[in-house]
């Protein structure tokens, strides 16, 4: 027998109060002397036993109504065959996690592996007593806890799940036991059941660490665990990425877009069709002729630009069982024209090594909507630089102060800024007026100038392992001899600041060659080396102009274009402080969210958290300005629908404790056999009830009398009064 | 005796008892008495003749003085003064039942007011009075005196009269008729618990003597209402077995009982030409004397035995 609030056991303490009252009222009879006796009728008695057993029934009745009420109130369960001659009933506090992950969406229409889970959530609520504490998690990005320590009306928990629905977020399972532990704390029953129902993805549930099986064992010393799967097939493609791979954002150029198309399942499958639309147009189409199992294969999608502005683009493939993964999103924010100004202070070099290869043909120069001027530096205060969407400081001794505001500002706009080493840097200068500070213009100190040829006077490749970042799509796709032909003599020692993002490395060494950081809405690229030919060979090796042509197409993006994840945070920058107070989010679904703007490290921000949809939400500086799309993705690890099979999980968590529960029949049964707790709390508290009525009728007459006994008294002579007992 | 009574219209027991001397109560109940019927108070308790005053329409023929009518040709009716050798004996009860109190003043303590109240109206008439205190035997007694100082003599002995346990009230009342030799005034002050028969036996017997009798029963209110509720354990004054009952339901016997005694009571005195009153230990001794005496008033001077 257990008890959920075993302290107020001590107010059975309060047993000694009706007792001592019956003590030390027992000999409670009015006694007078009396002279007309020969008047009172003397068959009319109370005998004293009669009076004895009266006062003890008093006393047992209000005991036992005590006793009662104090056990009611806490609450007694028994576990199994424990004083089963005494009425109870089978109830505990149930605590439901729900896989809400967007993989619980697999499978046909009505049928899909989370509506099989809502069946498993019905089986379980029949069991629960109307008034039980009952929890439901929602599982899946941000837990949602739509019902918590909710008093158990059928009603109202119907209402509840009709309202429940999977989210486009991924689920990891590391947490849960922790978070459930909690939840499993905070309820108050003297029986807890926790219920998890998921698909098992085999990526969450197959061979998981010790860790989370003793997690899950400890979970069982708190509540019985029961483990609810509901798998399904694991036939699913997943539009995995959807990257920009060559192209410059123009309006009437053409970019190469690359979808990835993953075969998550157990089968091979061919002859899928990727289709790319633009603004809800298909523009183009692709086949995939086979995809192998576990394998990705990526095509290519031509995206002509007809109009500037914001372009939504995805990929899409259709007629597998998860619709959630089968679409990618991306944004592209298409310039009118893109104008680079190079500053040139090496005397001429440096600029024209840039200009060449931004303008990898001959006839580049001529196009309207793509020109790349080189100017020297000292020409560089004279500059509206309001006309260029790129600025590239090359080998510039040294910066004013208010150089350094205005190209920060031009940054904060959402422009683009890449600076070169050279050997007239100035390094002291840079660094004191621009590259110190947590909001620095550039992303790492200068140090020294360190020599990286080594003896036989060949400098040091860039390092082939790359980070996943858009300017380096194009070198990865270099061969790796060619990669390797790129060679720098030396380059300036850079410490990156806490912002900053090494994009680039030698091989062999941790220095970084480009830095990146963000500023505002735009970016900042920071070369350790020179683009002149006495520091390296880079400018004559292919890497150069696609380096160089790429880095200029991210940096003309904006930063909508980034696609973001399911849960990200969206983030709007302003350049100023703005006019408005508020920001505004447009969600997927047509939801409005209004957020404030804050000021974030000297800049203005505007944010939500948790990006809750898979689409395109709208930002708007304003609820009245134009709406920039973001486009936001699901998380295609959540693609591996593959399940681990009941029988396997029941024999990875046999020690645990957890009962396996396959289908509704053996749930249901599961649920019977081991819910042999009882609660008799409602039974004490009727029977305390019942004792109390009672006691209270019994009393109130005894009262009555009492009190017309308390009249007499005060209207008795005082000799009288003494001669009678209390 | 610097106290003064304040002016009620009636004495409460209760505040004579706070006085304690008798003699003063008895001397503050009869003046007050006085102030408002001295005629009748005197003429009451006398039967010699005083003087003369003139016939009035409705006097009885045969008390024209019908010597004076000769001498002076008018008529005169003849008024008579007190007696000077007229006895009044005072029986008190004084056995425990009479310790019976549920205020101030027991039964007892009434009785005794009661009587130093009727003493000091009798001196003062300049009659004699004796007063006996009894149980079940004779515990004190005194002969008839007339003198003004026997009112002090009553006082010691009624003070120091206490309850006893039982009482013998045929007994002492056969014992009284045996021993008055005269024609006298007996007033018995008693709850008169006993047999209705054995008591009239004894009244009877002084009223065959050719005494004039006045019964006085003083009862408690309690006694008279039984107002008790819940379980209540009696015990008896005159050692009776304790009974522990339910008030409640011995009220509607008790009463019952009671007043069928008390209607017994007054009937047989009635039909024994006896003065019977009942009364309430919580009336005032000056309105109680003066029902007395307004009964004695009525022609033949004998009135209806009154419960009040």
């Amino acid at each position: 027998m257990s008890f959920l609030n075993p302290w107020l056991l001590l107010a059975a303490l309060g047993i000694s109060v009706p007792i001592l009252a019956h003590l030390l009222n027992r000999f409670q009879v009015q006694r007078t002397d009396w002279a007309a006796m020969r008047f009172l009728d003397r068959t009319v008695r109370v005998r004293s036993r009669q009076l004895k057993l009266r006062d003890l029934l008093l006393l047992i009745l209000r005991c036992l109504a005590l006793l009662f009420l104090v056990f009611s109130l806490a609450r007694p369960a028994w576990r199994g065959d424990v004083a089963a001659w005494i009425p109870g009933e089978k109830r505990a506090g149930v605590i439901i996690a729900l896989d809400a992950s967007f993989s619980m969406q697999h499978g046909d229409e009505g049928n899909s592996r989370f509506q099989r889970a809502l069946k498993q959530v019905s089986v379980i609520s029949d069991k629960i007593q109307a008034g039980d504490p009952v929890t439901l998690l929602l599982l899946g990005g941000k837990d949602q806890l739509i019902a918590h320590n909710m008093a158990f009306d059928r009603e109202r928990w119907d209402a509840l799940l009709q309202e429940v629905a999977a989210t486009p977020a991924a689920l990891e399972w590391d947490g849960v036991p922790k978070r459930l532990m909690e939840l499993a704390d905070g309820m108050d029953a003297a029986e807890k059941e926790i219920y998890l129902i998921t698909d098992t993805q085999e990526r969450n549930w197959k061979n998981r660490s010790s860790e989370f099986h003793d997690a899950i064992k400890n979970l069982n010393t708190t509540a019985q665990v029961f483990l609810v799967p509901v798998p399904g097939e694991s036939a699913n493609l997943a539009v995995t990425d959807l990257a920009l791979v060559s192209g410059a954002l123009r309006k009437g150029n053409i970019a190469r877009y690359q979808a990835t198309v993953r075969n998550c399942g157990t089968e091979p499958v061919s002859n899928v069709e990727v289709r790319c639309r633009v603004e809800d147009t298909q523009i183009d189409s692709k086949k995939i002729p086979l995809i192998a199992v576990g394998a990705s294969e990526t095509v290519s999608l031509f995206v002509p630009f007809y109009n500037a502005g914001a372009t939504r683009i995805t990929a899409e493939i259709s007629g597998d069982l998860l619709a959630s993964d089968n679409i990618r999103r991306t944004v592209a924010v298409v310039r009118d024209r893109v104008s680079v100004l190079c500053v040139d202070g090496s005397g001429g070099d440096a600029g024209r090594l840039i200009s060449a290869a931004l303008l990898a043909r001959g006839d580049a120069a001529n196009m309207e909507d793509y020109t790349v001027r080189s100017i020297p530096w000292l020409a560089f205060p004279a500059e509206d630089l309001s006309k260029a969407d790129v600025i590239i400081l090359a080998d510039v001794p040294e910066i004013t102060e208010d150089q350094v505001t205005q190209l920060s500002r031009f940054a904060r706009e959402g422009n683009g800024l890449v600076w070169f080493a050279g050997d007239d840097v100035k390094a002291a200068s840079w660094n004191e007026r621009a590259a110190q500070g947590d909001n620095a213009l550039l992303p790492g100190v200068i140090g020294n100038i360190i020599n990286t040829s080594d003896a036989v006077g060949a400098g040091k490749p860039l390092d082939p392992n790359m980070p996943d970042h858009t300017v380096c799509l194009p070198l990865k796709s270099l061969a790796e001899d060619l990669l390797s032909e790129t060679r720098f003599l030396k380059c300036v020692e850079l410490k990156p600041s806490a912002s900053s993002f090494s994009v680039l490395r030698l091989a062999g060494s941790d220095s970084p060659i480009l830095l990146e950081k963000s500023l505002g809405r735009g970016q900042v690229f920071m070369f350790a080396t020179s683009a002149q030919t006495t520091w390296n060979n880079m400018a004559l090796t292919p890497v150069f102009p696609m380096l160089m042509q790429q880095m200029i197409t991210y940096l003309a993006g904006r930063e909508f274009e980034r696609p973001q994840t399911v849960g990200d945070t969206l983030t709007l920058s302003f350049v100023e402080q703005p006019d408005a107070s508020d920001a505004v989010f447009d969600s997927p679904s047509g939801k409005t969210l209004t957020v404030p703007v804050r000021e974030y490290r000297n800049q203005y921000v505007a944010f939500i958290e948790n990006a809750n949809e898979a689409g395109f939400y709208l930002a708007r500086v304003s609820v009245q300005s134009a709406a920039m799309p973001v486009a936001v993705n699901v998380d295609t690890r959540e693609s591996e629908v593959a399940c681990v099979p009941a029988a396997e999980l029941a024999e990875q968590f046999k020690d645990s404790g957890a009962i396996i529960a396959a289908d509704e029949a053996s749930l249901a049964a599961a649920i019977d056999t081991t819910r042999t707790g009882r609660s008799s709390w409602r039974f004490f508290l009727y029977a305390a009830l019942a004792f109390l009525i009672i006691e209270c009728l019994f009393a109130d007459r005894l009262m009555r009398r009492q009190q017309s006994t308390d009249h007499n008294q005060e209207t008795m002579p005082a000799g009288d009064l003494g001669k009678q007992n209390a | 005796m610097s106290i003064h009574l304040p002016e009620t219209q009636y004495l409460d027991p209760e505040v004579l008892q706070k006085i304690g001397d008798l003699e003063l109560i008895a001397r503050e109940v009869v003046q007050g008495l006085r102030a408002g019927s001295h005629r009748s108070n005197l003429r009451g308790f006398s039967t010699e003749f005083a003087h003369h005053r003139q016939y009035s329409p409705g006097d009885p023929i045969r008390s024209i003085d019908w010597r004076v009518f000769g001498r002076t040709e008018k008529y005169f009716t003849k008024l008579y003064e007190a007696e000077t050798n007229f006895d009044c004996h005072i029986l008190i009860d004084a056995s425990s039942s009479m310790a019976y109190s549920s205020g101030k003043v027991s039964k007892l303590e009434y009785a005794k007011f009661l009587a130093a109240s009727i003493a000091y109206m009798v001196l003062k008439q300049r009659d004699s009075v004796g007063v006996s205190v009894f149980d079940s035997e004779l515990r004190d007694s005194m002969p008839p005196r007339s003198s003004m100082n026997v009112i002090l003599e009553i006082d010691r002995m009624l003070r120091i009269a206490e309850p006893r346990p039982k009482t013998a009230i045929a007994k002492q009342l056969h014992d009284c008729a045996m021993q008055l030799r005269r024609r006298s005034f007996v007033v018995l002050i008693s709850d008169l618990f006993a047999d209705v028969d054995d008591v009239m036996a004894g009244l009877d017997h002084l009223k065959f003597d050719g005494h004039n009798v006045v019964v006085i029963q003083p009862l408690d209110a309690y006694e008279l209402e039984f107002p008790f509720k819940g379980t209540w354990r009696f015990e008896g004054l005159e050692g009776e077995e304790p009974l522990t009952t339910e008030a409640e339901r011995l009220k509607e016997s008790y009463l019952t009982g009671l007043n069928k005694f008390l209607d017994e009571l007054s009937s047989r005195c009635m039909g024994s030409h006896i003065d019977y009153t009942m009364t309430n230990t919580k009336r005032a001794l000056d309105e109680l004397l003066s029902e007395i005496i307004l009964k004695r008033e009525t022609p033949g001077g004998q009135s209806a035995p009154s419960r009040s």
